[in-house]
């Protein structure tokens, strides 16, 4: 009977569904989504891409001096990660010092090129 | 109504062929989105039976190996044509033109035949989960077609004719014979429940258990005609139902101009039919699967008692109204 | 009809996941039954061993979908007691909040999936619908829907901010009212109850010997539950019951995963509730010393245990992981034997089957074409 009483009640309201491209699920404030960089935070200590489980973060070239902990520092490398191959799991945010490669609210979207890059 | 031109359109058109098809779809939709709102879901689009029936017919026809694709491809316009024609003897807007003593027990014949095609696919591919689904689909057959035919039997009984358009009659001059005969209503509810192999009979077709069973390899334009089929064996067995015991498509008393009471028979026999359909469609959303084995034990033990009872019963106040 | 060999798999509606079953038949009886399992084996032991602490635990939670965390959890505390931590408690309690969000949603998920495949499509779509509920509330505390990445060695990743304890504390009122329904519904309708009940029935002492786990064992009566019988995390300082059954059958194991997710709602309740206040993680060494450890974990499934050796390096030597899908599989296999055909999706979904998790081993035979 319990049964036949929701089919009853679910007929008459409205459906559960949302209808995505009009309506919108609203995205938590902890959730992770695409990876960025902020370039003038990085340090270039290279520990993001020792971490990345996936081995998805190459350090490339990026000369730039930057200031941590109150010294100043003269930076030689700065990440460059592919963006639909990265996993998202946030070890990387995890163990940066300064906060510079962080996982953003948004998703990343859909791309058909697997080797597109953020730096 | 002896002059073939308007014949003709009764066969092809109104109420024949076209709107039969256009009729099947609409239900076919709203059968699922009253199912899918059931589910507190959404539903498809109002044209979703139509743009899935000429989507199939594009699609591309696949002959498993060794086997008679002539045979494939006749086998579901045969159950195709079985259906329509069958519809041709139910009244749709008054008393069917066609309509002839003996007329019930034809359009009976006519309606099991979906399913025995659907044994003879099973049985023809190659393939050992149809052969499951299609020895299925027979078993049920043999199952539920006793107590079905049974129930749709006694209102002959009670009005005292063997065709559908004079049980109508009949239903006029006096109650409708839902409230003589209430077992015999659900019987046949429950029978044309699995006649259209819907839930909780659905076994030929379990998707979870044999692939899809008779209906494995039925590609394209077969897929296409067999599912047409179905939908219209859902509207010609809910016709049938509110015909034999809801009434049908009149009124108590006679409406004057002829055209007006044709319409009003019209919009009798839509109202009856979407009735039986919510009560199917309710059926089909509110249960699951049973086995064979149980159909078997359920049918047999529960289903055709009572329809016999049922039929005991009308004997009984045939004997008693016509004596004295 | 003679004897048929019906193959149910890889590919099959009723499977979610590939597995073969070579089914012998005779009409609608199964007289015979061959297994046939590692489809989805990807060579995670062996990649577990190139990584380091850091590195292995994302890897160890791939392993499936829907226990992730089990994985994950198993592998880190084994390796915590190895090297001899002792996580701060509010590490612990988050940990167990999600391994019980897990158990929740993993549950709901079975429960939908048993009704679809009895086609009961109806309840499917109700418990999927619920299950969002829970799924929304794992998303705001640990960023994603599945793989919830809230462990490393030496605690969790992310604190529990008020305001996630309370949008959760307010979401169980409504799972507890659906818990309730799906009881009542379990119990009363009548197509599940003849499909669920004496089926695939296994006895206590069957139950032992083929070496059930999890709800599949507590169903027959076996009283056995890692998170009382060998606690870990923070089930010994929480009020909780196991839940058994004597029915054995699926019906049987039904009435258990219920069960398990009301005291599931419980557990999380009072750890919302009563979460001390601690740092969240401590400092650990680089290097793991030498030593062996079995690390046993009581995922949704069942029993779970990872068997770690290490060898102090900031590696593990050998990590092999005993699924409780896999401890199932014999006894599914048992069951089977004179059932319909009609019942194999049914006995394969009460064991709540997850083949990722069991496809640890494969066998490649030289004078083949390719690898069994």
């Amino acid at each position: 009977m319990s049964v036949l009483r929701e089919m009853l009640e679910n007929l008459l309201s409205r459906p559960i569904t949302v209808l995505y491209p009009k309506e919108k699920v609203p995205i938590p404030e902890a959730f992770r989504g695409r990876i960025a960089i902020t370039d003038d935070k990085c340090i270039g200590c290279s520990k993001c891409s020792l971490v990345c489980p996936a081995q998805v973060i190459t350090m490339v070239d990026g000369p730039r001096d930057v200031e941590f902990k109150g010294k100043n520092l003269a930076r030689k490398k700065r990440p460059q990660v592919k963006l639909f191959k990265c996993i998202r799991c946030g070890l990387c945010e995890r163990h940066c010092p300064t906060g510079a490669i962080h996982l953003e609210h948004e998703h990343a979207g859909a791309g058909t090129d697997r080797e597109v890059v953020v730096t | 109504m002896t002059d073939p031109v308007s014949i003709l359109v009764y066969i092809f058109i109104f109420p024949g062929f076209l709107f039969l098809a256009a009729y099947a779809l609409f239900l076919a939709y709203l059968d699922r989105k009253i199912a899918a709102r059931m589910q507190h879901r959404v539903g498809p689009p109002f044209f979703q039976p139509l743009a899935d029936f000429i989507k199939m017919l594009g699609k591309e026809v696949i002959n498993p190996a060794g086997v008679d694709w002539r045979l494939f491809d006749a086998i579901p316009l045969v159950a195709l044509a079985a259906v329509m024609t069958a519809f041709l003897y139910v009244p749709v807007t008054g008393a069917s033109p066609l309509s002839f003593p003996g007329d019930l027990v034809v359009v009976l014949y006519l309606m099991a035949l979906p399913t025995m095609s659907l044994f003879l696919m099973g049985w023809l591919s190659r393939n050992i989960f149809s052969a499951i689904g299609g020895i299925r689909a027979v078993t049920q057959l043999f199952i539920y077609e006793v107590p079905f035919f049974l129930a749709l039997l006694t209102p002959a009984i009670m009005a005292g004719s063997w065709s559908i358009s004079e049980i109508v009659a009949w239903q006029q001059q006096n109650l409708w014979i839902v409230f003589f005969q209430p077992i015999g209503f659900i019987v046949a509810l429950i029978g044309l429940q699995a006649k259209l192999e819907r839930t909780p009979f659905d076994i030929p077709e379990a998707e979870t258990e044999i692939v899809a069973g008779p209906w494995t390899e039925l590609t394209g334009r077969r897929l296409a005609v067999m599912d047409l089929t179905l939908d219209i064996s859902l509207v010609v067995g809910s016709a049938l139902i509110a015909a034999l015991f809801l009434g049908g498509p009149a009124l108590p008393w006679t409406l004057n101009p002829a055209w007006l009471n044709s319409a009003a028979g019209f919009l009798l026999f839509l109202i009856k039919t979407l009735a039986v359909l919510l009560v199917i469609s309710s059926i089909k959303v509110a249960t699951g699967r049973i086995r064979i084995d149980q159909l078997n034990d359920i049918g047999w033990k529960y289903i055709a008692s009572a329809a016999l009872v049922q039929v005991g019963i009308v004997l009984v106040i045939n004997y008693l109204w016509v004596a004295p | 009809m003679p004897e048929v060999v019906v193959s149910i798999g890889p590919q099959h509606p009723a499977l979610k996941e590939p597995v073969n079953f070579k089914v012998i038949a005779d009409g609608e009886k199964i007289v015979r039954l061959e297994l046939d399992l590692s489809y989805n084996h990807r060579g995670i032991e062996k990649a577990a061993e190139q990584r380091n602490f850091i590195r292995v635990l994302p890897l160890l939670e791939r392993v499936c979908g829907i226990c992730s965390h089990s994985h994950a959890t198993a592998f880190a505390k084994g390796v915590e007691e190895i090297m001899g931590l002792e996580i701060p408690p509010r590490a612990r309690y988050i940990r167990t909040i999600i391994a019980e969000l897990e158990r929740m949603h993993s549950h709901l998920l079975w429960l939908g999936v048993a009704a679809h495949e009895i086609g009961f499509n109806t309840l499917f779509m109700w418990t999927w619908r619920d299950r969002e509920t829970v799924q929304d509330t794992l998303e705001e505390m640990s960023g994603n829907r599945v793989h919830y990445g809230m462990n490393e060695i030496g605690g969790v990743r992310r604190d529990l901010t008020p305001a996630q304890v309370a949008a959760a504390l307010e979401r169980l009122p409504v799972l507890e009212e659906r818990i309730r329904q799906y009881v009542g519904m379990v119990n009363s309708e009548e197509t599940m109850l003849i499909r669920f009940r004496g089926v695939g029935k296994m006895s206590r002492e069957e139950a032992l010997k083929y070496g059930a786990v999890g709800p599949t064992a507590r169903a027959s009566g076996v009283d056995y539950d890692v998170r009382r019988d060998d606690p870990y995390l923070a089930y010994a300082e929480i009020p909780w019951n196991v839940v058994t059954d004597t029915h054995g059958d699926v019906y049987g194991r039904t009435r258990v995963r219920i069960g398990e997710l009301w005291e599931s709602t419980q557990i999380v309740r009072h750890c919302l509730e009563n979460l001390p206040e601690s740092p969240i993680r401590i400092d650990t060494p680089k290097n793991a010393p030498k030593g062996e450890i079995l690390s046993r974990y009581e995922a949704p499934r069942g029993e779970l245990a990872h068997f770690i050796r290490t060898n102090g390096t900031d590696r593990v030597e050998r990590v092999d992981i005993r699924t409780p899908t896999l401890a199932n599989w014999t006894s599914v296999a048992a069951c089977l034997v004179n059932q319909n055909i009609a019942d194999i999706p049914v006995i394969v979904a009460a064991i709540d089957p997850c083949l990722s998790c069991t496809s640890r081993l494969t066998v490649a035979k030289k004078d083949d074409r390719g690898s069994r």
